[in-house]
């Protein structure tokens, strides 16, 4: 039963973190089906990082772990910036625009791991060995009965996603750039009527966008994956695209959404471990969140309210 | 100046998809470039990998018409997905889920008629064609049904369904159908595949894809139904302007469910081209990335049915050409899904590149229109 909850919260808060990355560009009115491109970019840098500093700085040091956060970060909010020319530049269709730039971040990334790695070491593998992240144990709060395993096990990042999250709600609802940012999506004319840049402010929440979920994308290649490879593009930015949609592009229950189908995906493996099933039948169970998402939508989508102006290019002329 | 002039005249779309193309050329010249590699070499062992240019030498039995017509059993299922992907276009809705249904209609006709000995080859070509629309269409079908019954976005079921399928054809593969050796799924019947094995042409052994004929009549098929029909103009009707459409009275649910089942039936269509033509197994728990390829298919052809003929033809020589070229040249061959997402990139950009070649020959003419003036008044 702990188990289910520390698997599950390892994979909820890394996909919430991709979520708010794609609400945030949302909210701003830019479709935002590349959030599945931005984190396996942004985890590509993370790991290119580490393992670039891994000889300088030693083995199993930590340290590296924060530096690959931050430079995934940077990594998802460049390559976010074509998503951004195309479809705020360029104001080609911003839902083929997103499916753009995932395929060519899955070529991109591929070709250039490679590429590195023959570089580096001489080897053309596709992958990146990461260190494994420590992780920590609450004292006291992990010996509550039921809710325990919340505390037990966490990965460090685990606490920079809650922080971050928090931060960014606040960011949002509670400030003057983040009332301007929602406006954005809902009508643009008004915020460049009261002297706001549109175009300005959806460049920059894209590139949060791209920054949230390349966090999320190196969180993932840390705790499940354990490497960075192609398998790093297993859609969980389709997954994060479908919690936020199912939180009505709300950040509280976006993060209700990502608990769900992170305990939904956890306690299935934990089921079929309890069942002692043979491995084969993992499959059924890896399918539940996908099955738990669609049976969600169809009882939640009827009252969505998406950001009014979502998918469309600002054209100051149109009042 | 000549080049605005393309881009606003008739023939537009097909000079921006033919800008899109030198484009790529020219950037994959330069990636080439920085690698040291000469891009001239590369593109040239590209046309040769497809039977296009002869190679320097061949083995026994093969020869450039082996590997053009290795090039068109690639092809013939890659046309079809990308009028697939058309087909939910032009009604405004993104099919992103043709690798899932493919799959799906793959896994169906293999099993059920693939491992079926019993049946000659008259019998069981056209009932897996038959399996892969009816498996195609009904997915595609689910997915226009919850879009206009629950309000589910396409995007986010097509990609839902796209896991959930494969996940669950490859719990089945590895439980039932595996092939110990290979580790994918058991090969299908000779009979049961549209391809034609072992044909002697000459000295040559060839393959002949019959998938292709089936691409070419669902192209013209396609193209027929959005030039003369109602239904067709319906369709397009609905993807310009769903509202207006409606108080017209144009029953948009019903077209809404029909193009999205045409657009699955296409791709089921393309499936069973693909793993009973193409490849003879299926690899579990991998999507074809044929279905993301065909919408940049679907794209450099600006959604033109025949039109997406000559541009599969372009992204085939890249992913078909790229392992001859990895293996003279000695570039990954990865490159190749680079240069498609390149191609893709550009593509994407042919509104924009029509917009400023509007603006720029407004420009021109307002300016001579001023010029004109001041003359007259002097």
């Amino acid at each position: 039963m702990n188990k289910v909850f520390t698997d599950g919260l390892s994979f909820a808060l890394p996909l919430l973190i991709i979520a708010v990355g794609a609400l945030y560009s949302e909210k701003s009115g830019v479709t935002n089906l590349a959030a599945e491109g931005f984190q396996g970019v942004g985890a590509f840098f993370g790991a290119l990082a580490a393992t670039l500093l891994a000889p300088v700085m030693g083995n199993g040091n930590q340290a590296i772990i924060y530096i690959a956060i931050l430079c995934a970060a940077i990594g998802g909010a460049l390559f976010s910036l074509i998503h951004g020319l195309l479809c705020i530049r360029f104001r080609a269709n911003q839902v083929i625009s997103g499916v753009v730039i995932n395929i060519l971040a899955v070529a991109l990334t591929a070709f250039f791991t490679s590429a590195a790695n023959t570089a580096i070491s001489g080897s053309a593998s596709n992958k990146f060995v990461l260190d494994v992240s420590t992780r920590f144990t609450v004292p006291l709060l992990s010996s509550i009965p039921w809710i325990g395993g919340i505390f037990t096990d966490m990965y460090p990042f685990e606490i920079i996603i809650a922080v971050l999250v928090v931060f960014l709600w606040y960011l949002l609802n509670r400030t003057r750039f983040g009332m301007r940012l929602r406006a954005c999506g809902e009508n643009p004319q008004a915020v460049d009527a009261a002297g706001a840049n549109v175009n300005r402010i959806r460049w920059i929440a894209v590139m949060i966008s791209g920054a949230l979920c390349g966090i999320g994308g190196i969180c993932f290649a840390y705790s499940m994956i354990g490497n960075f490879s192609p398998s790093i593009y297993q859609g969980f930015g389709y997954l994060a695209i479908a919690a936020m949609i199912f939180g009505n592009w709300k950040i509280g229950p976006t993060t209700l959404a990502c608990l769900i189908f992170g305990l939904a995906k956890s306690g299935g493996l934990q089921l079929c471990i309890a069942a002692k099933l043979p491995s084969n039948y993992m499959d059924l169970f890896l399918m539940l969140p996908y099955i738990l998402t669609l049976l969600l939508l169809v009882f939640f989508s009827k009252k969505n309210h998406p950001p009014k102006a979502v998918g469309e290019p600002f054209d100051k002329s149109k009042r | 100046m000549f080049l605005s002039r393309r881009l606003t005249g008739k023939y537009a779309s097909l000079w921006v998809s033919l800008l899109a193309i030198l484009m790529t050329l020219a950037a994959a010249s330069i990636l080439l470039l920085t690698m040291g590699k000469n891009p001239l070499v590369a593109f040239r062992s590209f046309l040769q990998g497809c039977g296009m240019i002869p190679k320097e030498n061949y083995g026994g039995g093969s020869g450039m018409l082996t590997d053009l017509l290795d090039f068109l059993n690639y092809l013939a299922p890659l046309i079809l997905a990308s009028l697939a992907f058309i087909t939910a276009f032009k009604a405004g809705l993104f099919n992103i889920g043709i690798a899932g249904q493919m799959l799906l209609a793959g896994f169906t006709a293999t099993v059920l008629i693939g491992y079926n000995k019993g049946l000659s080859a008259v019998v069981a070509k056209p009932l897996v064609l038959l399996i892969g629309l009816a498996v195609g269409g009904m997915t595609g079908a689910l997915i226009g049904w919850l879009k206009y019954r629950f309000n589910i976005h396409e995007v986010v079921s097509t990609i839902m369904l796209n896991y959930i399928i494969s996940y669950l054809t490859g719990f089945f593969i590895n439980n039932n159908y595996v092939d110990m050796m290979t580790r994918n799924s058991k090969v299908c019947s000779p009979d049961s595949r549209l391809t034609l094995t072992n044909v002697m042409i000459g000295d040559l052994k060839c393959k002949i894809p019959l998938g292709l004929i089936i691409a070419i009549l669902i192209a013209l098929l396609v193209s027929f139904l959005f030039r003369k029909t109602v239904l067709g103009f319906e369709i397009k009707a609905v993807g310009q302007n769903r509202k207006c459409s409606e108080y017209t009275g144009i029953r948009v649910n019903r077209t809404i469910l029909l193009s999205m089942g045409f657009s699955g039936a296409i791709a089921g269509l393309a499936g069973v081209a693909y793993y009973l033509g193409y490849t003879n197994t299926i690899i579990p728990k991998t999507l074809p990335g044929m279905g993301y390829d065909s919408i940049s298919v679907a794209l450099l052809g600006s959604g033109a049915p025949i039109g997406s003929i000559f541009a599969a033809i372009v992204v085939s020589i890249f992913q078909q050409g790229a392992n001859y070229m990895s293996s003279t040249v000695g570039v990954a061959k990865e490159i190749a899904s680079l240069i498609t997402g390149i191609l893709l990139l550009f593509a994407s950009c042919g509104n924009y590149m029509k917009y400023k070649a509007a603006r720029k020959i407004q420009l021109a003419a307002d300016l001579r229109g001023t010029e004109g003036k001041e003359a007259k008044a002097s």
